[in-house]
């Protein structure tokens, strides 16, 4: 990373390992997050996903690598940094003796672009009980809570880890508007991870799919759908089968299923020719599943 | 106007752009009407703006569009005498395609199939 393109980058991981004990979460992630870009971050369960997050942030120290936000080292933010960010865990547990309105009109005095009526017709669009101390709601109330208190302040990086899981359909609609409308309009920078693979298919501009602590694929949403395809190749072409593959599965029979992307020139690879090979265009959760399973 | 799917290998801004192709080989969108705002789809369907305004730029690069000022996006003028048979027929290939394999796979004769087209057509 370069002193002058770092500091223009929103979020940005250099060479990132993260062992918890004997399990490493994290192997060798090298990971940029572009200004106005959203970034859908998808996994299996285990992944890894929330541990990049929480390095990315600065709020683990990773075992080795470094981390970037807006061109500050992660682990030594200043306030300027901090205010323009905001991050919603996926599970909250900050002031639980206060009241969401209570929590809300607290934390809006630190940030300077602050937006009270978002916050307070959020607050009833979302039906959150007013008079409770955040200890005593629900998960998914309390998450909500979160969300609004992110959205309000009006960051220039916002990231959520797994948001979807707190809300109901049409409130997940809601979130996913905000969150296109703000990058879309107004460049802020949103990195999300999730495993429903159609939210982030409506909003996100990139994806990257972690797998075991390693990044398989980071590229433009609608390039990747474009790119890649499945194969299948009868038992009698197996030989035949091209070897830069992003999953290869044998079956019993022998024939193969195979993921494949094009070339440069936008060509498949000479096997889709053969007699009897076929291929499918794939939906992102069917090519996620291919992948990672 | 428009439907979005996102779950299918198709990308946003093609399935917006195609469906575009057609509504407006059809007449069904017609000389100068304005379409909705790139904020408005985008709300609507709740997708990324970008992802609109990528599917209405090349629209407008095909000719399909154009952009005046104060009024946004409008039909534009030369697409609008309807297109000639062939060329509507030419943008209903991908499907065709699609469903002459289908239906090889399925070992279905053609006579059959037709038969059946023909009742959702109407004959």
């Amino acid at each position: 990373m370069s002193e002058s393109s770092a500091s223009s980058t929103p979020l940005a991981a250099q060479g990132l390992w993260h062992t918890y004990g004997e399990r490493s979460a994290l192997r060798g992630v090298d990971f940029t997050v572009e200004t106005g870009s959203v970034l859908g971050l998808i996994g299996r369960n285990g992944a890894g996903k929330s541990t990049l997050i929480r390095a990315l942030l600065g709020l683990l120290v990773p075992s080795s690598g470094c981390t970037l936000v807006l061109g500050e080292p992660a682990l030594q933010l200043t306030d300027r940094v901090k205010e323009r960010i905001a991050y919603v865990p996926q599970q909250p547990e900050s002031f639980p003796w206060l009241t969401a309105v209570q929590m809300l009109e607290f934390l809006g005095r630190f940030f300077p672009r602050w937006d009270g009526d978002f916050a307070r017709t959020t607050l009833s669009r979302w039906e959150i009980p007013a008079g409770r101390p955040l200890a005593r709601l629900s998960p998914g109330e309390r998450q909500r809570v979160e969300l609004i208190r992110a959205l309000a302040c009006r960051p220039d990086v916002l990231v959520l880890d797994e948001p979807a899981a707190a809300l109901d359909p049409v409130a997940r609609r809601e979130l996913l508007r905000e969150v296109a409308l703000r990058a879309g309009e107004n460049g802020c920078t949103v990195l999300f991870s999730t495993h429903i693979v159609s939210d982030l298919e409506r909003v996100a501009s990139q994806i990257a799919l972690l797998h075991e602590g390693r990044l398989l694929l980071h590229c433009d949403l609608d390039a990747t759908k474009e790119r890649y395809a499945r194969l299948w190749l009868p038992p009698r072409h197996a030989e035949a089968a091209p070897g830069a593959a992003l999953s290869r599965r044998v079956h019993g029979d022998g024939s193969l299923t195979l993921v494949v992307g094009r070339g440069a020139r936008g060509e498949w690879p000479a096997a889709v020719q053969l007699d009897g090979a076929r291929l499918d265009a794939l939906g992102l959760e069917d090519l996620f599943v291919e992948i990672a399973a | 106007m428009l439907t979005i799917q996102p779950g299918v290998p198709e990308p946003i801004y093609r399935q917006i752009l195609e469906q575009l192709r057609r509504l407006i080989a059809a007449g069904q969108l017609a000389e100068g009407e304005r379409l909705p705002s790139v904020r408005e789809v985008a709300l609507a369907h709740a997708v990324n703006p970008m992802t609109v305004s990528r599917a209405y730029g090349l629209a407008e690069t095909e000719g399909l569009l154009e952009r005046l000022r104060g009024k946004g996006m409008v039909v534009a003028a030369q697409s609008t005498r309807t297109r000639s048979q062939s060329e509507r027929l030419a943008l209903l290939e991908p499907p065709l395609q699609a469903l002459a394999r289908q239906v090889q796979e399925l070992e279905l004769p053609a006579e059959l199939v037709l038969r059946r087209l023909g009742k959702l057509l109407g004959e």
